[in-house]
């Protein structure tokens, strides 16, 4: 069996209130296991214990007790980080570097060589669809394209992990799906990626695995099917369906013991809608 | 882009990480626009010449080393607090640090990266403030030789030129410059410590100055307090604990000396350059011991 790319075991996070002898506790006897190449949602209200979970296994915050481990290697320690990238909420990089020259600062953080960032540099600006937004200081960048120079400095180091806060807060729904689909990229390719979102529609889409965190506690875990799939129901989508069609099936549903609970015309979702009347390309 | 990415090798300590912490940190200090400090002190040394034309050469190039050393003093002081104390609460607002600590930075280089790029910035600050200073003193030289050749007689023209040399510049102005340096680069190292456990950066600043003042003042109380029959042995313990950890930055000075032309013996620069660097050390040391159990 391979060695998990998140393991969390028994973890708890206490923070001490400062003038008070009260505590509150964060994350409680948390455990969960995240498997290579797994898309994997944290969701949870705010204050539930996501990001305390996630900076703990980022190192940021040490845990009260229990363990976490990267590839097998205590989060605690510094050369977990060598297999992680991350992508913070709201992030702010230095607004007075450029694209290129924030990919090369983050580099040289990872050790690469001058010739593997630029190689990679290349490579990511690219993926992530700036291209020619690479020598125009940050401070001129959108919203989504600050998302998206985060996520190539997440990549920088071809880690084997992506840690992603919120990757789409604030951002219009064409960038949110650009960002969507490169998650699904990396997936594609083989990374691992912890999740992080308040917007379960996406989660929905991207996620193969959801953990639900409340107070702290995780209170459901699973595959999205194990976890929103209605056991004793069965939808039918029919294209072109004649009339004749439509009467037989209900004369056939008459029949039998099974009851017809609703008979509607398919919906898109708003996002598609909205990407379709404004004319934003899709996959 | 590659295939499925493996395991890397993690290098323990890298020269290349803190090179590239300091020097994105000396550019963002840069980008703060503190270099209009040196414009400051650039008119302020220009204008004192201006003032003391009237007086003797001997008097004019003691106000002139007086006026200057002192501004580079209290100008790299201003210039370390100020540049210091912003620098890990707006990386930790701006939640850059996540992203720098998320990579295999440890804690300890990316402080001492930040520590670097503020040592490099006053180093570029008092070596402007130094060049200023010695082109504004050359060209009182100047006017004061030219002076002497107008109104010395001939037979004298030689020794007048001679003590002229003698009392613009001497070789303890290097050293003198180089205390001022690790004073502020002292002043940088304290501000980095408060600003590990800090709330906000106008507490750093504050404290910061609050500790310069005690650090200037704190010998006098001190030789009050401890000549007075009637202090208390519980005093004495809390002045020699201030002192321990504060130090007497009155002593971090060579200034006196300098304006005066006295020697300054090799002994007594390594001594207060040693007790500098000692305490630029310990706070250094101790802001990391913070900083590395610091909940981000």
């Amino acid at each position: 069996m391979s060695t998990p790319a998140i393991s969390i075991q028994n973890l708890t996070k206490i923070y001490p209130i400062p003038f008070k002898r009260e505590k509150v506790t964060a994350v409680q006897d948390l455990s969960l296991t995240v498997e290579p190449g797994q898309v994997y949602g944290l969701l949870g209200p705010n204050g539930s214990g996501k990001s305390t979970t996630m900076k703990i296994v980022l190192g940021l915050v040490s845990p009260t007790s229990g363990r976490t481990e990267i590839f097998g290697r205590d989060s605690t320690t510094v050369e977990s980080r060598e297999d992680v990238g991350f992508l913070p909420e709201n992030p702010y990089f230095y607004k007075y570097l450029t694209g290129q020259e924030t990919l090369r600062f983050y580099g040289k953080l990872c050790g690469l060589s001058s010739a593997k960032i630029r190689d990679r540099s290349k490579e990511l600006l690219k993926l992530v669809g700036l291209e020619n937004a690479a020598d125009r200081r940050l401070a001129g960048y959108s919203k989504g394209m600050l998302q998206r120079i985060g996520l190539a400095q997440a990549m920088i180091q071809e880690p084997r992990l992506l840690v992603l806060d919120e990757p789409t807060a604030g951002v219009d729904p064409a960038g949110s799906r650009e960002i969507r689909d490169l998650i699904l990229d990396f997936k594609k390719r083989g990374i691992t990626v912890l999740l992080c979102s308040h917007l379960l529609e996406q989660v929905q889409e991207i996620c193969d695995r959801v953990g639900i965190l409340n107070h702290g506690a995780l209170i459901r875990e699973g595959t999205l099917d194990e976890l929103i799939s209605i056991q004793d129901q069965t939808e039918l989508i029919l294209e072109n369906a004649t009339p004749e069609l439509l009467a037989d099936i209900h004369a056939l549903l008459g029949k039998s013991s099974a009851r017809l609970i609703e008979e509607r015309k398919p919906q898109k979702t708003l996002e598609r809608y909205f990407l379709d009347v404004t004319g934003t390309p899709q996959p | 882009m590659t295939a499925t990415p493996t395991a890397t090798q993690h290098k323990a300590f890298s020269l290349a990480r803190i090179s590239a912490i300091a020097s994105n940190t000396l550019l963002e200090l840069i980008r703060l626009k503190v270099f209009y400090f040196m414009l400051l002190f650039a008119l302020l040394i220009i204008g004192s010449s201006f003032f003391t034309s009237k007086f003797t050469f001997q008097e004019q190039f003691q106000v002139l080393k007086d006026v200057s050393l002192g501004a580079m003093s209290i100008f790299t002081w201003l210039l370390a607090v100020l540049a210091t104390a912003m620098l890990l609460p707006k990386d930790i607002e701006d939640r850059t640090l996540y992203t720098i600590l998320a990579k295999p930075v440890p804690r300890f280089e990316y402080l001492l990266g930040k520590f670097i790029g503020v040592l490099l910035l006053l180093f570029i600050a008092i070596s402007l403030m130094s060049a200023v200073f010695v082109v504004v003193l050359y060209t009182r030289e100047q006017d004061a030789i030219a002076n002497a050749a107008r109104y010395v007689p001939d037979n004298a023209y030689s020794d007048q030129v001679k003590s002229i040399h003698a009392a613009c510049f001497n070789s303890n102005l290097v050293p003198g410059i180089a205390i001022i340096y690790l004073k502020s680069a002292l002043c940088a190292a304290l501000t980095l410590l408060l600003s590990t456990f800090a709330s906000s950066w106008i507490f750093t600043i504050i404290t910061s100055v609050v500790v310069y003042l005690i650090g200037h003042i704190q010998p006098i109380a001190r030789q009050a307090y401890l000549d007075s029959a009637t202090t208390s042995h519980l005093t004495k313990v809390f002045l020699a604990v201030v002192a321990l950890i504060i130090p007497d930055l009155t002593s971090l000075s060579l200034v006196d000396d300098i304006v005066v032309g006295n020697a300054i013996p090799m002994l007594i620069f390594v001594k207060t350059a040693g007790l500098g660097v000692t305490y630029i050390c310990v706070y250094f040391f101790v802001g990391y011991l913070v900083f590395s159990g610091k909940e981000l």
